[in-house]
């Protein structure tokens, strides 16, 4: 009973979700409204889970003393921002607008910037000819850059052209395939789920 | 001391060209692509008055790109009289966009509540895109800042996205499929998309196939956007940084190579 009722529930939804998406009446659209109501529902108590979680996981690692000044400054920022919020509000010219401008922005920026040291780097050391596919790898990434860097045009007025070539045949019929790829993918897996077969997501295969 | 290898010297020398084109402040002549003309006429030829959805799907680490992306596409449709609804569907994203429609509104005198609406972020994204489609009023019963939905004179005749022209998906990933895949193709709204420069081969097939309307991408884009609509901004201001470091980086490529090269020689020789 433990595992057929969610089974059951999943199968049942499943169907019925589907059988909806092609009808226009008003009790399917109806219908329609009020799940996707509780599925925004059930997706913020999920929020509240991994609120929690994260609580609790850095309370106990810092009474261990692992990672301790590390862990107290996210728990500080983690107890701050909704502090603020709570206080002043979410408006312009706010406390909590100004730590998010600040403070959150610039520092998450800082650390994605960081992959453009990353890439110089392995443009140096790793991106090399050493095969035929990896030349022609090569050759399309140079083409690319200097066709986005707006100097490709001053080598030659064909470069763009070429850049563009690359990018709407070869490179968007890889892109096609894969995503026709994961389509089919996701078409059979739920399939699966929705007829009992793949049970994985109910915690193992008893 | 720690030993100095050749990725530091890459890095210093990164450092050193985005810093130093950035001080330089020299602007890059460029022509716009087909694919950003494309977006520019699509909001230029609208009827004046068309309300579009424009969606934050992005978050804090992307703004030094999103944002001139995304002033330059607002400047526009503030200037052409268009209507606005912002939303988002990444939290993160929330309090950018409200920031940047309320910034690039007032540079044009566009009222809150009569010419923009800010309605802020809604939890499990193809949901939010399903529920809207439904009921936009229903989805948001509130605007951002606490007001109910009906007080607006702009948000009166809305009720989903029959009576959107389209949505403006702003994005740094790859949020503007689910707005193809369940706005577009359930309830047949209009998607176009400002993305960073990494996603855009992410939506040629989309857009090849016309299930995405028109895009704009990267920081180029942004340069060219500013250059149709006739406002410098930050895409002009980062391409010469931008292309400078295209250059090291193809530089560093051709240097990996010739040292990959001769090495080889020297071994085979050897």
């Amino acid at each position: 009973m433990g595992r057929k009722f969610p089974l059951a529930v999943c199968f049942l939804f499943g169907v019925v979700m589907f059988i909806q998406y092609f009808s226009q009446s008003t009790a399917a659209r109806n219908l329609n409204q009020t799940i996707l109501d509780y599925w925004q529902i059930v997706f913020a108590f999920t929020l509240i889970v991994g609120v929690f979680s994260f609580f609790k996981n850095n309370v106990t690692h810092i009474s261990r003393g692992a990672d301790r000044p590390y862990r107290v400054v996210g728990l500080i920022g983690f107890c701050s921002m909704p502090i603020l919020a709570l206080i002043w509000g979410i408006k312009a010219d706010t406390p909590f607008m100004w730590m998010f401008e600040n403070v959150q922005a610039p520092m998450q920026s800082t650390v994605f910037a960081l992959l453009a040291f990353f890439v110089a780097s392995a443009s140096f050391r790793g991106f090399r000819a050493r095969s035929l596919p990896a030349a022609v790898l090569l050759i399309s990434a140079l083409l690319m850059l200097l066709s986005r860097s707006n100097i490709g045009g001053y080598f030659s007025s064909g470069l763009p052209e070429v850049a563009n070539w690359v990018r709407d045949y070869p490179s968007m019929a890889a892109r096609r395939a894969i995503l026709i790829g994961i389509g089919l993918g996701s078409l059979t897996t739920s399939l699966r789920v929705i007829i009992g077969i793949e049970r994985t997501w109910l915690g193992g295969e008893k | 001391m720690k030993k100095l290898e050749a990725r530091h010297f890459a890095f210093l020398g990164l450092f050193l060209v985005v810093t130093l084109t950035m001080l330089l402040n020299i602007k890059l002549d460029m022509k716009a692509s087909p694919y950003t003309q494309a977006l520019y006429n699509y909001i230029e030829f609208l009827p004046e008055g068309s309300t579009l959805i424009v969606s934050f799907d992005h978050e804090a680490s992307s703004l030094p790109e999103i944002r001139p992306i995304a002033t330059a596409v607002l400047r526009h449709a503030f200037r052409k009289k268009h209507k606005l609804i912002g939303v988002s569907l990444l939290a993160e994203g929330t309090l950018i966009g409200y920031r940047l429609m309320r910034e690039t509104a007032g540079e044009h005198g566009a009222e809150y509540g009569t010419d923009y609406v800010y309605l802020g972020f809604r939890p499990q994204y193809i949901a939010a895109i399903l529920a809207m489609g439904e009921s936009i009023e229903k989805t948001y019963p509130q605007d951002y800042l606490g007001n109910p939905y009906g007080q607006f004179e702009l948000l009166k005749g809305v009720q989903n996205y029959d009576d959107i022209a389209a949505v403006v998906s702003i994005a740094d990933g790859s949020l503007t499929t689910h707005w193809i895949e369940y706005g577009q193709a359930r309830y047949g709204v209009r998607v176009v998309g400002a993305v960073t420069a990494a996603m855009v081969t992410t939506y040629d097939p989309y857009l090849a196939s016309g299930q995405m309307y028109a895009m704009m991408g990267g920081l180029r884009g942004a340069a060219e956007y500013e250059k149709l609509i006739g406002k410098d901004g930050g895409g002009a201001r980062g391409m010469l940084a931008q292309s400078s470091a295209h250059i090291y980086v193809i530089l560093l490529i051709v240097l990996g190579n010739i040292a990959y090269f001769s090495s080889r020689r020297t071994k085979g020789s050897g």
